[in-house]
């Protein structure tokens, strides 16, 4: 943190700046003009990379809108808020694109929330709102969420690729099976593909817009909603939100019974993926196995909160789901047994030349495209770049978590590992792997609950206009809620960005040069929500 | 065996219809080894039959686009598939109508009825259709010459393409004799995985459009056309299936026409083709789906097991 503020201080730009939580630096540019040229120093300086750019409509408040762009670090525990003004002298906002290429996505979806365009009087295409009336920006503050909108079809153009033997072809929206609807245009020469474009939003539900007139205890049951099996993830990072809005600590007990939890949720979802890999493989011997585990998992889930997908366990200020030490050893017990039985599953599909020749080399990414992209989670980590918010962030109980010492060998055995991630299919399988392996160590490590109750409630209304950030680690990657606090404990703005917003256009590159038919068993390596993405 | 007697004829209309109404069955047997192996209950074993029925009582839905190619698809295959099961022997050594049961003729039939599937799925235009067709030709051209040259060994070692003549030779002679059938063997069981869709060429059971091959052809079928393209695929597995247990392993087949005898190898026949189906339905298990280019390695094994075995016939 010292290290960052002193570094900031030889910047030669002027800023005024304050520091909040710990790991928090808000910044403010005296000089909007030099945005662009002080974002690429703080990359280069230090690091950083963009997590998110959240738009605001504060006319109620200052008579202007607000931009801020979040940056943050894959090393150190710090969060840096660049906020930028926009008044009726700027109807344009910078575009960050030059520095940092995710940042496009954020601005299509800017423009198509609030209609405002970046500096340079490009045509952005819409990334959500594509059947929406024109001139209709549903999260502006003068947008009623009652008002009921005509359907208008607008031609969603697709780059035309075109050249001989080039054939297109539309997948989706509604895809065989139960999964969610989202619309992939292939171009391909025979089986080859050479392009692809995405065009989702198909399960755009407004939660953001409709969370401004919700309380907030209500919110939480919303969030749980933006993507039902990263219910734990988003609703922690929720309540952490409120709770550092309203400096609220919870006890130790409710910590460590989110935290079990979390990881519970992270381990079903791991195993239902791995079950889908290879299913998509055409292998459902071994994918049958898995999806036992998985079931097993979700049954625990049911007992344990019963609620198989894990709806309504958290609450502002602590847990509603108590556990005793009983509980704690019959998830053990569970976990156990289920861990014993997917390392002899691993073991057969190891051995299994015909599954590991399909994983091998399938979707391969590029570690640079992974960076200019900020990927996130299990798709950042099959190539080698170690960004986990549990570690970099510490929040919740997972400072408290001591895992056990590894020894130097296999450390070393674990760097090995690592060299082998070259960002394919079986990569993305492996760190899955691994990750499953980790909650289980993590869930082994508590082995006493505390006794210091479940919750604690919020004293008094919560200051009108102040802001926070929780953060959490779904299965996906890193999710961020940042929340403005209204008058009167209402919700004033409610930015949420899940992993899956900042991972889905890496699929457009891992399928170049794959061949069509490979294209289910990428797509289910990564592992996108849709819904979390539209919200 | 050449004359056609009134039971002759009544004995062969009789084996089609046994062959015709048994399909469904060994797809049920196959369906439930699988769901035993992933330890799942499973459906019951005549489900490929409540399908059918299910789906004749069912109303069509087709495209305007569609020409009557589309339409006529699924009788073309019926009905080439139910022919083909008149020449073939089943639990007698010859068919009573084998006089015209080349196994040539056997071999083009598939093909006709394959040729107009291919051309189904292009005709409604849909894009899996296209893409399904273009992987179902391409393994048929590369299938077809591989099945020829297994054909041929046979032909050289029993002394015919007739298929009554290959049945009633391999009947006479132990094929442990001769190791050039053994390679034949090796390169059929390959085809026939092809050509009924297995794994690890075709898996059946997915539901993802863009790792389909038949099933991408067919995907636009529905009603009463979907169960005739579904019972002549069953058919097209029950005859192959046949012709492999009654070339390879012929023993207990009836050599003259008597009821016992006949009787009898009804009953082995039956049997043999169970445990083959069931045998499939194990390597699928242990499989998974190649890589779809890579399939292509598995024919080209085919076709040198073949060479292998013609080679044996000469020395």
């Amino acid at each position: 943190m010292e290290h960052y503020l002193s570094k900031l201080e030889q910047l030669k730009f002027k800023f005024t700046k304050h520091v909040k939580n710990n790991n928090e630096i808000h910044i403010e540019l005296d000089d909007t003009s030099q945005l662009i040229e002080f974002c690429n120093i703080l990359k280069l300086e230090m690091n950083l990379r963009l997590l998110t750019i959240i738009y605001c409509d504060e006319r109620k408040i200052n008579h202007e809108f607000s931009i801020r762009y979040l940056l943050g670090s894959d090393i150190d525990d710090i969060f840096l808020f660049v906020i930028s003004h926009m008044n009726k002298k700027h109807a344009y906002f910078p575009s960050l694109s030059d520095v940092f290429p995710s940042s496009i996505k954020y601005e299509r979806e800017i423009n198509d929330m609030f209609g405002i365009q970046t500096q340079e009087d490009t045509i952005l295409k819409p990334l959500i709102l594509h059947d929406f009336q024109k001139n209709v920006f549903p999260l502006r503050k003068d947008f009623d969420a009652k008002t009921e909108l005509n359907y208008s079809h607008r031609k969603f153009e697709f780059t035309p690729i075109t050249g001989d033997g080039i054939c297109e072809i539309p997948v989706g929206p509604i895809h065989a099976g139960i999964i969610e609807p989202g619309h992939f245009r292939f171009s391909v020469i025979g089986e080859t593909i050479v392009n692809m474009e995405t065009r989702l939003g198909y399960t755009h539900k407004g939660i953001e817009k409709i969370a401004e007139s919700m309380s907030i205890d209500d919110v939480v049951f919303l969030s749980e909603r933006i993507s039902g099996d990263e219910s734990i993830a988003n609703s922690m990072a929720f309540c952490q939100a409120i709770e550092k809005i309203g400096q609220l600590t919870i006890p130790q007990k409710a910590e460590q019974i989110r935290l079990l939890f979390a990881e519970l949720e992270r381990i079903y979802n791991h195993f239902g993926t791995l079950s889908g890999i290879i299913t998509d493989i055409g292998f459902p011997y071994g994918a049958s196995r898995l999806n036992i585990l998985k079931e097993q998992i979700m049954q625990l889930n049911e007992k344990l909160s019963g609620s198989r997908i894990l709806f309504g366990v958290n609450q502002i200020g602590g847990v509603k789901i108590n556990m005793t030490d009983e509980t704690l050893i019959y998830i053990h017990s569970v976990l156990d047994n289920a861990f014993q039985t997917f390392e002899k599953i691993l073991d057969l599909l190891k051995s299994n030349s015909s599954v590991m020749d399909r994983l091998r080399n399938t979707g391969m990414i590029e570690k640079q495209v992974a960076r200019d992209l900020g990927l996130v989670g299990i798709s950042s980590r099959c190539i080698g770049i170690e960004s986990d918010t549990r570690h970099t962030h510490p929040y919740g109980y997972y400072p408290s978590i001591r895992l056990k010492q590894k020894t130097p060998r296999e450390t070393m055995e674990h760097q090995v590992e690592l060299q082998k991630r070259i960002g394919d299919v079986l990569s993305r399988f492996m760190s899955r792997v691994d990750d499953l392996r980790q909650s289980k160590e993590i869930i082994d490590s508590i082995t006493t609950l505390k006794n210091d109750g479940l919750s604690v409630s919020l004293e008094g209304e919560l200051a009108p206009y102040s802001s926070g950030l929780g953060y959490a680690e779904s299965h996906r990657g890193e999710t961020l809620h940042w929340i403005m606090i209204g008058e009167h404990n209402s919700i004033f703005r409610y930015k949420i960005r899940t992993a899956s917003f900042s991972n889905w256009p890496i699929i457009e590159h891992a399928v170049l040069n794959n061949i069509v038919a490979d294209f289910s068993v990428i797509n289910k390596s990564f592992d996108f929500s849709y819904s979390g993405n539209d919200l | 065996m050449d004359e056609l007697s009134f039971t002759g004829i009544i004995f062969g209309i009789s084996q089609v219809l046994l062959l015709v109404s048994l399909s469904p069955l060994i797809v049920g047997i196959m369906r439930k080894t699988k769901a035993k192996s992933q330890k799942r209950i499973g459906s019951p074993i005549i489900q490929p039959y409540f399908d059918i029925i299910k789906l004749l009582r069912k109303d069509e839905v087709i495209s305007e686009q569609s020409s009557w190619i589309f339409r006529c698809t699924p009788w073309i295959n019926f009905v080439t598939a139910v022919s083909v099961a008149f020449f073939i022997p089943v639990s007698l050594i010859y068919s009573p109508f084998g006089v015209v049961g080349d196994i040539l003729l056997v071999v083009g039939l598939f093909g006709l009825g394959k040729f107009f599937t291919i051309l189904a799925g292009l005709d409604v235009a849909s894009s899996f259709g296209g893409l399904g067709s273009s992987r179902e030709i391409m393994f048929s051209a590369l299938v077809e010459p591989a099945l020829f040259i297994t054909i041929f060994v046979i032909a050289i070692f029993y002394g015919g393409t007739n298929i009554s003549t290959i049945v009633s030779s391999a009947n006479e002679i132990s094929f442990l004799a001769a190791p050039g059938v053994l390679f034949a063997l090796i390169a059929f069981f390959i085809i026939l995985m092809a050509e009924t869709g297995k794994l690890p060429f075709d898996n059946q059971s997915t539901h993802l459009e863009l790792t389909m091959i038949h099933e991408a052809t067919i995907l636009e079928y529905s009603g009463k056309s979907l169960a005739l393209i579904e019972w002549s695929q069953a058919i097209k597995q029950i005859i192959l299936l046949t012709l492999f247990v009654n070339i390879f392993i012929p023993w207990g087949i009836a050599d003259s026409f008597s009821w016992s005898q006949i009787g009898f190898g009804v009953l082995l026949v039956i049997v043999k083709i169970i445990s083959l189906g069931i045998l499939i339905a194990f390597i699928e298990i242990r499989i998974a789906k190649w890589r779809l280019f890579r399939v292509v390695d598995l024919i080209a094994i085919s076709i040198a097991s073949s060479m292998i075995g013609v080679i044996f016939f000469f020395i």
